[in-house]
């Protein structure tokens, strides 16, 4: 292989890879603007996996598991939203007590069961494929990769330009504020957890019936994680988050890649290389920016 | 003459009732707000004016009583419903969202599809005719305090209530902005027929401003009456529930015209103690720059105090002077400068180096930095000194018991014993343990921010004394204040701080109204 092909190689792969990674980040930086830091994203992604391929294996259709993926990943934030934003438990509590709980569900219910493996088609667009080095990577791809193209500008237009959006930035910073202006804080909060978790979903959903057509145990492996620290990385604006999802996808693709380029290294330490490049990055980038001000402050009224 | 007594009040209270455990906020409280007037409510913290009108907001809800809005009974559960019906609050914090935008922030809580194009304009059209200058694409965090009390006041009117509240609204305001509020204000009510309801602690302005005024006094209604058959003496009685004499009683109140700075007999301040070249300061700031954002909030401020005199440190708020008590309580690290101590620069990175350095600091916000809530009086009063209660990293109760003991009866802390809880502690009380901690460790300079913030009379007046004894034991007493009253009452000389530099220091002999005015407002000759 060449050089050029194996550039090639590693940008379609690593494309592939930022795909989950994008759409759940979309997700979580809505829920964040809002004050929610969701880290309950990892159970919403594995849950969507799971259910993905549960559904693909039942119906006989990728597309429809994936549609079943997402609503898992809505599932899981209705509960985090009611438990955090209603019955006001921590949301770091019922972020971890989710995502311990959707990890060994998920595990067991793998074991009794057996699925047969389903993909989405893929887009494969004569003559642009062959463009080199980008071709493959832009025009070589499953189809809910093109549905992400469009999921990136909508949100991007629901928070800075919508009234829910807008009324999404006052709760993130001041709950007080946005409540004496008469919108329900603990509602928002819990809407944009929704929209969290219908992204989160379908980016579990695509690893799982997109990417590798099977559900292993554990197989987000706390990506859901480095969507987190994708936002953080990001600033809270929602170019620079998915340009830290690029960054974590390309970590991603190259560990997959290096074996087959010939480099020797242990595999596991390869495998913590894309979390010790999020957590280098966040300390260059995340320390002088500005981060929601009520960000994991949970709002009650009469409480200032 | 009187024909608004005639009207059917925009909104009656009546028998309304509020109660925080064992606390009675609210004691049947009858209020009637007629269209066309500005009624005062008036009343010391803590005697329910907050708890009134966060009920008429639907933030709290009452448990008895009525509300009338015009002639209909009305429930208000949520501040959409207080919306509805035209009432419209202009908050003592402000309620804007920093990082938004002018027309952003007013359209808040508006619903349907969002018209930049025509929010602003609405936001210009309001602006242009309640003169209330305002650029609708700024960010509320490059406003000052007087512009954001504007965007408030817009946000409120655009809205169109009958009924406007505002609650202690010049309390961050300079004069020049406080009377261009009232005459927006009179404008309202003259040319509109709305109702206002100006909740206010302070005197000067319900007599100047209002047409009716109600007192609450402990959470009931202790007077109600026309303003102008009323005098500020009257008030002031019946807000406290007894005579009004001493000057700093007065002062407190706010009901000491500004015009008249010289002292009474009895509470003079101590005689002069200057600093002097002769004489080192026990405290000094030299140059201190602090910057958030890239803006200084400190600008240079260079400012000594020398051992036996108070020195007041005054100016409007949102000028630097609670950033000066946060620095000196080591909540923040300057970017340059230095803070000595007995001549000795302090290092302000080690946590407690102030301390250790011999300043004692009675913080603004003593909930905050300057006590434990839960824990309990002797634990409050030997945080700081831990050493002198344990032996070998195990604590003596018994020790600290005892010193416990001997504060509480020597600065007159009352509590049931030393192991009750601080939180259920009066509010004079627990300042009385941040003061009796931080004066028995011998300072040599004490910082006193913001000591009377909220304390009832009895209080003030205790704290005040302590002051002055300390300073004639010797200590170095800096008084930061926003109470220009206050600060003349206690200070042998007053530092005026403006944009975060010190832009005058007078002896109090010579602190003039207007000279203190001029500088305020930032004109140094």
């Amino acid at each position: 292989m060449s050089a050029a092909d194996n550039i090639a190689t590693i940008l379609s792969s690593g494309a592939r890879l930022t795909v989950p990674l994008a759409f759940a980040a979309c997700g979580e930086y809505v829920a964040q603007r809002a004050g929610t830091l969701n880290i309950s994203v990892e159970a919403m992604m594995l849950g969507a996996a799971f259910g993905s391929i549960a559904v693909a294996s039942a119906t006989g259709s990728a597309t429809i598991g994936l549609v079943a993926g997402a609503l898992v990943g809505v599932a899981v934030a209705f509960v985090h939203g009611i438990l955090s934003h209603r019955v006001q438990i921590n949301t770091f509590v019922v972020g971890l007590v989710l995502n311990a709980l959707v990890l060994g569900l998920t595990s067991y219910l793998i074991t009794v069961s057996t699925f047969t493996g389903h993909q989405v088609w893929q887009v494969d667009i004569p003559v642009l494929r062959d463009i080199p080095i980008i071709g493959p990577m832009l025009f070589v791809q499953r189809w809910p990769v093109y549905l992400l193209l469009a999921v990136v500008p909508l949100t991007w237009w629901l928070v800075e330009r919508s009234r829910w959006g807008l009324e999404l930035r006052a709760v993130g910073e001041n709950p007080q504020a946005a409540d004496v202006s008469g919108i329900e804080v603990n509602k928002r909060r819990r809407q944009a957890l929704l929209w969290c978790g219908l992204l989160a979903g379908l980016g579990g959903a695509y690893l799982a019936v997109g990417e590798v057509g099977s559900f292993n145990q554990n197989m987000t492996a706390g990506r859901g994680y480095l969507v987190i620290a994708a936002v953080i990385f990001g600033a809270w604006r929602l170019g620079r988050t998915l340009i830290g999802c690029v960054v974590f996808g390309l970590a991603d693709a190259m560990r997959l890649a290096l074996p087959a380029l010939g480099v020797t290294m242990n595999s596991q330490l390869l495998i913590a290389a894309p979390y010790l490049l999020a957590l280098l990055a966040m300390l260059v980038f995340a320390t002088a920016h500005r981060e929601p001000r009520a960000l994991a402050q949970p709002f009650q009224r009469g409480t200032t | 003459m009187d024909v608004d007594d005639q009207l059917t009040p925009a909104l009656t209270l009546r028998g309304v009732s509020k109660r925080y455990g064992p606390v009675v906020a609210c004691d049947a409280v009858d209020l009637a707000v007629r269209p066309g007037e500005i009624h005062g409510l008036l009343g010391e913290n803590g005697a329910g004016k907050s708890t009134l009108m966060k009920i008429l907001l639907g933030l709290v809800h009452r448990d008895a009583g009525t509300i009338t809005r015009g002639t209909e009974p009305v429930e208000i559960d949520s501040p959409q419903v207080a919306a509805d019906l035209g009432l419209g609050m202009v908050h003592q914090h402000f309620s804007l969202i920093e990082p938004l935008t002018v027309w952003e922030n007013v359209i808040l809580g508006d619903t349907g599809r969002i018209d930049r194009a025509a929010a602003c304009a609405q936001v210009e059209e309001v602006s242009r005719r309640y003169g209330l200058p305002i650029d609708p694409h700024a960010r509320i965090d490059r406003l000052s305090a007087g512009e954001r009390q504007r965007v408030e006041l817009i946000k409120c009117l655009r809205r169109d209530p009958s009924i406007l509240i505002l609650d202690e609204p010049t309390s961050v305001l300079t004069q020049a902005e406080s009377a261009e509020l009232f005459t927006v204000l009179r404008r309202v009510v003259q040319a509109e027929r709305r109702a206002v309801i100006l909740i206010s602690h302070k005197l000067a302005e319900i007599m100047a401003a209002t047409d009716r005024v109600t007192v609450l006094r402990r959470g009931a209604v202790a007077f109600h009456g026309a303003t102008k058959d009323t005098t500020a003496q009257q008030l002031a009685r019946q807000m406290v529930g007894r005579e009004v004499s001493l000057q700093s009683e007065s002062a407190a109140l706010g009901l000491l015209p500004v015009e008249r700075p010289e002292p009474v007999e009895g509470v003079a301040p101590a005689a002069g103690n200057a600093a002097t070249p002769e004489r080192p300061a026990a405290l000094r700031l030299r140059e201190v720059t602090l910057l958030v954002g890239g803006l200084p909030v400190l600008d240079k401020l260079s400012l000594d105090v020398a051992p036996g005199e108070i020195v007041g440190l005054y100016g409007v708020e949102g000028n630097g002077q609670a950033t000066v008590g946060e620095l000196l309580s080591g909540l923040l690290v300057p970017d340059s400068g230095t803070v000595e101590l007995d001549g000795r620069p302090v290092d302000l990175v080690r946590p407690g180096a102030l301390h250790t350095a011999g300043l004692g600091i009675v913080p603004e916000d003593r909930h905050h930095s300057g006590v434990v809530l839960d824990m309990s009086v002797a634990e409050n009063l030997v945080m700081k000194s831990l050493a002198g209660v344990t032996a070998r990293g195990v604590l003596s109760r018994r020790k600290m018991h005892r010193i416990a003991q001997r504060q509480m009866a020597e600065f007159n802390i009352v509590a049931p014993s030393p192991d009750t809880p601080l939180r259920s502690l009066s509010g004079g009380n627990q300042q009385r343990v941040v003061l009796a901690r931080e004066l028995s460790a011998g300072p040599k300079a004490l910082v006193a921010a913001q000591p009377t913030h909220g304390l009832d009379v009895g209080a003030i007046e205790d704290m005040y004394v302590r002051l002055r004894q300390a300073a004639a034991e010797g200590v170095a007493v800096l008084l930061i204040s926003t109470e220009l009253e206050e600060v003349m009452a206690l200070a042998n000389r007053i530092a005026v701080i403006s944009s975060g530099r010190i832009v005058g220091v007078l002896p109090t002999a010579e602190a003039t109204a207007e000279r203190l005015g001029m500088l305020v407002g930032g004109v140094s000759h």
